[in-house]
């Protein structure tokens, strides 16, 4: 016999039986299976008949009274109802509990025998009732159901009223007495009741066992033992399926599984294993052998240690998301974007999210690629939407869409004034993407959104009205609250529990608990401890403040205007901007100014970073500095990790890419790129240090190398200048000839010109055709004694052919005409730049081919050779290989390894020192770039005659080495490709780099001073490649070539245990410890996915 | 809220000082050291009569003569929450940024800013008028030169200068008739 108020529970719920009376139905079977029921209220029966013997009304009227008397209870209303409700749960309890009472029914049958019972049953109940209907078997049946639920009902309920029953209210008021108990009865107290009796299936015959502590339920060596089968990671949860379907073939037949369960906890570090709870090893192979995936050898599944159960049931309670909430987007072109999640699918692996899109629809791509996509082909776009160069997050605009992809846009079918367009594979609604993503692609801790990123999905909501929703940002905030946030000294608040509007000064903080003084109210001066996440920071207007993190406005210092719940408005001290943040992202800020700056670096201060790297101060914030280094980058870093700050060089000069100087102060221009231009601030090697006031980011400063800038005005001080002029050293400037003053000018090569009394014809002009005789001749010009008209014009020497003047073949003249006399044809030279682009020099360019007759003898052989010195890389001109010495130059070559081109070595560089300075660096670079690659017989022109000019001449080479001072180029030339490699695969840029080392050979006092070497100079003698080294300018920087992206390995953190049970449900005859190791199964499992199954 | 407050001072006195009238010149240079300066959290409205200046000392090393001077001044300090009158200096905001709405008040020394949300919501700015000025289109009128009775909401002091924000946004405060 239960407790008492299990009686209440039968009344209450006879009450509504009794509206729906079930017929009267006793039958001999009906007796049996009930005799239990019959024995529990044979002794009130008694009673009952005695009472009913004495009233003796109909049913039907006792039945109005009975409404009348639930009318009464005007306040039982409510409680009938919930009455009601109980009792629905009753019912669905009872159904389990049948099967148990069954049980019992059947021992306690042996004890009593049916019949007497039967008959007192009957003379007690059906005295006054009709009972035919009682011969009915089919009717008792269907009522099976109905008639197991006397033994919990209130006996007087059980079938219909006795005769009388309506004058006699005693039962009345004693039910109605239980219903006031009932009602009474506290919830909780009422609801522990519930639990206790129908709460659980298996444990009703030990009901108190729900207080049994966990510990007492955890498997101890009397259990089932578990054991780890190996199996192919990944296929953890089919070996599972396949085990438990094993199971359920083998159930019914002659050798049944021995086993109780199986489970995995694939996404965790139990990767690779079924867990299978056996009593015997096996029993567990017999489960796991043949199964695909699953490795099991005699030896192999491995026992787990007793101790060890419960951590393979162990969950880390993962985060369960729930619309509203924000997450972040852990890769893709959404990489770190905050995302608010619209669905949670109900397999709890992916949800439905709301992005904010970054489309750039179809801006920056070829205008076919996303066609093609659509239509299934599958085209390799080129990678875009790398974190830096991804579109900016907006929402979509079906009119940009529109624009260029209106073939794969498509209003979608929008829900209630939603706007729908589906968008090549995406759908967008109300401007966000809507997406599905795999919850392991998200990050769903330390979400930590920002307001602005919230108000994105705030305020475009319905015509941008603010609907906040508050309550879901900050549950998400409050997940990633954590104590770092306070600090002992701030003021806090606690927002939620009990102690809701208490505020004071937290005085300590140990993991999740501040400890706080109470400032106000009646627990003033109290020190209490709350948890970090019921508590707020608290700012009251006026308050000082600063803000440290999580927003836009970090560091920005400023007055609280206006508080509300977690949002702080301060008005700030820099702008009088009213900004909004978290109360979490402020602190407050000393009351002294702002502005004291105790950094011992200052903005635009030139620091040095390590040995390697300077930098330059872009920020000063109040601990740390924001720097932009030499590369480029800008980072943040501590005072302390600034070695020293690097003085100012006022005499610091550079040169630019024309090879004039750079210094401080100077504005110059970027020549690719943005073409930017500024100021020189500072001047470190061949980085300048520039300032660009127009530039808002990074304070206006950028940083380039010195050879990718051109000077455009020098700030007047180069008079001081302690060097000398390199201008002014160069005859090519001084000339003035050259445009821009960049070209390389010809040798001025010593002696008698060649030109002179030399027959040509004048290639252009209006006396183009004419034959003459050079009569004089100067730089530039020559005057020519015309044959056909005795006059003598001045025509300009480019446009001067030589003829022989008997066979009036073309002769080349510089150099057929002898090595001593190089002048004559120094304006080809000159021509041979990629400026000077007619007559001549065209033939000199690869581009063009020589111009045949006039191209020079040695010139065509050299380029029938051309393949050969192709296949050298170009680096070896073909009359090279044909020289004895591989360094003497075809027209050089009669007079063996004697230098230049000039005639004697001695007497070929301008200036003397015996190199040939002026030179033919100017060309490398440019014939590098076209010889390597043409092959052309121009190049076989051109490419021979670098090394021509330096190579013979060691002494030469030494002496640019000193001019150069390249450290670059030592460095190179070891590791550079061997000899003859005249022709880098420069770029044309370092073409224009090339003068410079020219001036620099005459000059080397000059370059002494110069922070940026150049190196051009040095390679002649070593035949060094400078591909790399002189030419650092050439080489564009290329910090691009970063890390490629190499998404992390992403472990798939899915807690979940997917297993079976094989006792759920009532399989076997679980012995106690079973039945705990379930219970603790369970309780383990509450949040898991348990693939159990009834049978 | 005004209060009397005493103070000391050193000042020093160059040699060519010395002589009959040193007492009048260190008169003279304590007003002009300390009258309408800020001194951190208050304001010296005001130097009383009647202060005690030390003997002098020269100091060692120097020629000069230092005197510590015991005065009494009233001295001006802005607390938060107090009524203050105020003229405006000037109304901000016709650039049409919407942030930068408000206006600034001169109270005494310190410059008050009134920010929108310190200010009534009736109370709306109008650019188009001139000049620019916050009004609820009848009485209220709030355009530079307006007296205005604000209430102080946080004060930041800087290193000579004192700045507050301030609320009208009460009954009582704002522009007197």
């Amino acid at each position: 016999m239960a407790s008492f108020a299990n009686h209440d529970f039968g009344g209450s719920e006879s009450e509504d039986e009794d509206f729906n009376p079930a017929p009267a139905v006793d039958s001999d079977n009906e007796e049996e299976t009930h005799s239990k029921a019959n024995n529990k209220s044979s002794n009130r029966e008694d009673e009952e008949n005695d009472n009913e013997d004495e009233g003796s009304s109909p049913p039907k009227s006792k039945q109005q009274d009975r409404k009348k008397s639930q009318d009464d209870e005007t306040d039982g209303l409510n409680d009938a109802n919930g009455d009601n409700e109980g009792e629905e749960d009753e019912e669905d309890a009872e159904g389990g509990e049948d099967d148990e009472e069954d049980e019992e029914d059947d021992d306690e049958e042996d004890e009593v025998t049916g019949h007497p019972r039967k008959r007192r049953r009957r003379d007690a109940r059906l005295q006054f009732i009709d009972v035919e209907a009682e011969v009915d078997d089919e009717d008792e049946e269907d009522l099976d159901e109905d008639e197991d639920l006397p033994d919990e009902m209130h006996p007087d309920d059980l079938v219909d009223m006795p005769a009388g029953a309506e004058t006699d209210d005693r039962r009345h008021r004693e039910l109605d007495r239980k219903r006031d108990l009932e009602a009474n009865l506290d919830a909780e107290k009422q609801a522990a009741l519930l639990k206790e009796r129908y709460g659980r299936n298996r444990t009703t015959r030990n009901a108190d066992s729900a207080m049994v502590s966990q510990s007492l339920l955890v498997p101890t060596v009397d259990d089932p033992s578990i054991w780890a089968v190996k199996c192919k990671p990944g296929k953890e949860r089919e070996v599972v399926m396949s085990i438990m379907k094993r199971f359920e073939d083998r159930i019914n037949t002659r050798d049944p599984l021995g086993i109780h369960s199986a489970f995995e906890r694939g996404g965790t570090a139990m990767i690779g294993h079924v867990y299978v709870e056996a009593r015997k090893r096996e029993d567990v192979i017999a489960a796991c052998d043949g199964i695909q995936n699953a490795y099991v050898r005699p030896n192999a599944p491995v026992l787990i240690q007793v101790g060890e159960m419960t951590s393979l049931l162990k969950t880390t309670a993962s985060k369960t998301l729930e619309p509203g909430m924000y997450v972040r987007i852990k890769r893709g072109k959404y990489e770190g974007d905050l995302a608010a999640v619209d669905a949670v699918e109900s397999n709890g692996l992916e949800v439905t999210l709301r992005i904010v899109p970054r489309l750039d629809y179809g801006n920056n791509e070829d205008p076919g690629a996303l066609i093609l996509d659509a239509s299934g082909k599958r085209k390799r776009l080129p990678p875009k939407s790398t974190k830096a160069n991804r579109p900016p997050a907006r929402l979509f605009s079906e009119t940009e869409a529109k624009k260029r992809h209106g073939r794969i846009l498509s209003l979608g079918t929008g829900t209630l004034g939603k706007k729908v367009w589906n968008y090549g594979p995406d759908t967008y609604v109300d401007g966000f993407l809507v997406k599905d993503f795999k919850i392991n692609h998200l990050q769903t801790e330390n979400v930590n959104p920002t307001l602005e990123e919230v108000t994105k999905f705030a305020s475009s909501n319905e015509e941008g009205t603010d609907n906040l929703d508050l309550a879901a940002l900050a549950a998400t905030i409050r997940e990633t609250s954590t104590a770092v946030e306070f600090l002992p000294g701030d003021m806090v608040e606690i927002f939620q529990g009990e102690q809701q509007g208490v505020c004071g000064k937290a005085i300590g903080v140990h993991n999740q608990v501040v400890t706080l003084r109470v400032s106000e109210g009646e627990m003033k001066g109290q020190i209490i401890e709350a948890p970090v996440k019921a508590l707020r920071k608290l700012f009251r207007d006026g308050d000082h403040v600063k803000v440290i993190g999580g927003s836009k406005y970090t560091d920005e210092v400023g007055m609280v205007i206006k508080v509300k719940d977690d949002r702080v408005t301060l008005l700030t001290d820099s702008n009088n901007q009213e900004i909004t943040v978290f109360a979490r992202d402020l602190r407050t800020a000393s009351d002294s100014g702002a502005a004291i700056n105790s950094s011992k670096y200052d903005l635009y201060d030139l620091v040095q970073l390590d040995a390697s790297t300077v930098a330059c101060v872009i920020k000063v914030d109040r601990d740390s500095l924001r720097v932009l280094d030499q590369n480029d980058t800008v980072r943040s870093l501590l005072p302390s990790n600034i070695s020293n700050r690097i003085e100012r060089r006022r005499h610091a000069v550079a040169t630019d890419r024309d090879g004039s100087e750079i210094r401080n102060d100077d504005t110059v221009k970027e020549n690719y790129g943005e073409g930017r231009s500024g100021r020189v601030l500072h001047i470190h090697r061949n980085f300048l240090f520039i300032q660009n006031r127009t530039q808002t980011e990074n304070a206006g400063l950028f940083v380039v190398r010195s050879s990718n800038v051109t000077t455009v005005a020098a700030k007047g001080g180069k008079v001081n200048s302690a060097g000398p002029d390199l201008s002014k050293m160069n005859p090519a400037f001084q000339r003035g000839n050259a445009a821009n003053g960049n070209a390389m000018g010809p040798p001025k090569l010593m002696g008698r010109d060649r030109l002179l009394g030399k027959t040509v014809t004048v290639r252009k002009g209006p006396y183009k055709g004419l034959l003459g005789i050079v009569k004089d001749s100067s730089d530039e010009s020559a005057r020519v004694e015309l044959h056909g008209k005795n006059k003598i014009i001045s025509v300009s020497r480019e446009s001067l052919a030589i003829k022989d003047p008997i066979t009036g073949q073309n002769v080349s003249v510089g150099f057929g005409a002898g090595r001593g006399r190089p002048g004559a044809v120094g304006g080809r030279f000159g021509a041979g730049t990629p400026r000077a682009s007619d007559g001549f020099a065209g033939g000199r360019t690869p581009m063009a081919p020589p111009s045949g007759g006039r191209t020079p003898a040695w010139n065509q052989q050299a380029g029938g050779r051309t393949p050969a010195a192709a296949m050298h890389g170009g680096r070896t001109p073909a009359w090279h290989q044909q020289a004895s010495s591989a360094r003497t130059p075809a027209w050089g070559h009669a007079d063996g390894n004697r230098t230049t081109y000039g005639g004697s070595g001695s007497q070929t560089a301008y200036g003397g020192g015996g190199s040939s300075t002026w030179n033919p660096n100017s060309r490398t670079p440019f014939h590098g770039s076209h010889g390597t690659s043409s092959g052309g017989s121009g190049d076989a022109y051109t490419g021979p005659k670098t090394p021509a000019w330096h190579a013979p001449t060691p002494s030469s080479s030494h002496s640019h080495n000193l001019g150069s001072r390249t450290p670059a180029y030592h460095a190179n030339s070891a590791s550079s490709a061997p000899i003859s490699a005249p022709t880098p695969g420069a770029t044309p840029g370092a073409a224009f780099d090339a003068p410079t080392p020219g001036f620099g050979a005459p000059t080397p006092g000059d370059t002494s001073d110069r922070p940026t070497p150049r190196g051009y100079g040095g390679y002649g003698g070593v035949y060094s490649t400078p591909a790399a080294a002189p030419t650092p300018g050439a080489f564009p920087d290329t910090p691009g070539y970063g890390m490629p992206e190499t998404p992390a390995a992403v472990v798939d953190e899915d807690p979940r245990i997917v297993g079976f049970l094989a006792g759920y449900g009532g399989w076997g005859e679980g012995t106690r410890g079973e039945g705990e190791w379930f219970e603790w199964h369970r309780s383990a499992w509450d949040d898991m996915v348990l693939w159990a199954f009834h049978i | 809220m005004f209060f009397l407050h005493e103070m000391e001072r050193t000042i020093l006195i160059h040699p060519s000082f010395f002589g009959p009238r040193m007492r009048d010149y260190i008169d003279t240079q304590l007003l002009h050291d300390v009258e309408g300066k800020n001194a951190g959290s208050y304001f010296i409205i005001c130097v009383m009569e009647g202060y005690h200046v030390s003997e002098g000392r020269v100091v060692p090393g120097s020629s000069h003569a230092e005197y510590t001077v015991h005065y009494r001044a009233v001295v001006w300090r802005p607390f938060k929450g107090e009524v203050v009158n105020g003229k405006l200096k000037q109304l901000d905001g016709i650039v049409t940024s919407v942030v930068e709405t408000g206006f600034f008040v001169d109270v005494g020394p310190i410059s008050a800013f009134v920010a929108k949300t310190m200010i009534p919501s009736d109370i709306k700015f109008d650019g188009n008028a001139t000049p620019a000025q916050w009004t609820d289109n009848a009485d209220q009128v709030i355009e530079k030169g307006t007296h205005i009775r604000l209430k102080v909401k946080g004060i930041r002091v800087e290193l000579g200068s004192m700045f507050a924000i301030a609320t009208i946004k009460e009954d009582y405060l704002g522009p007197l008739a």
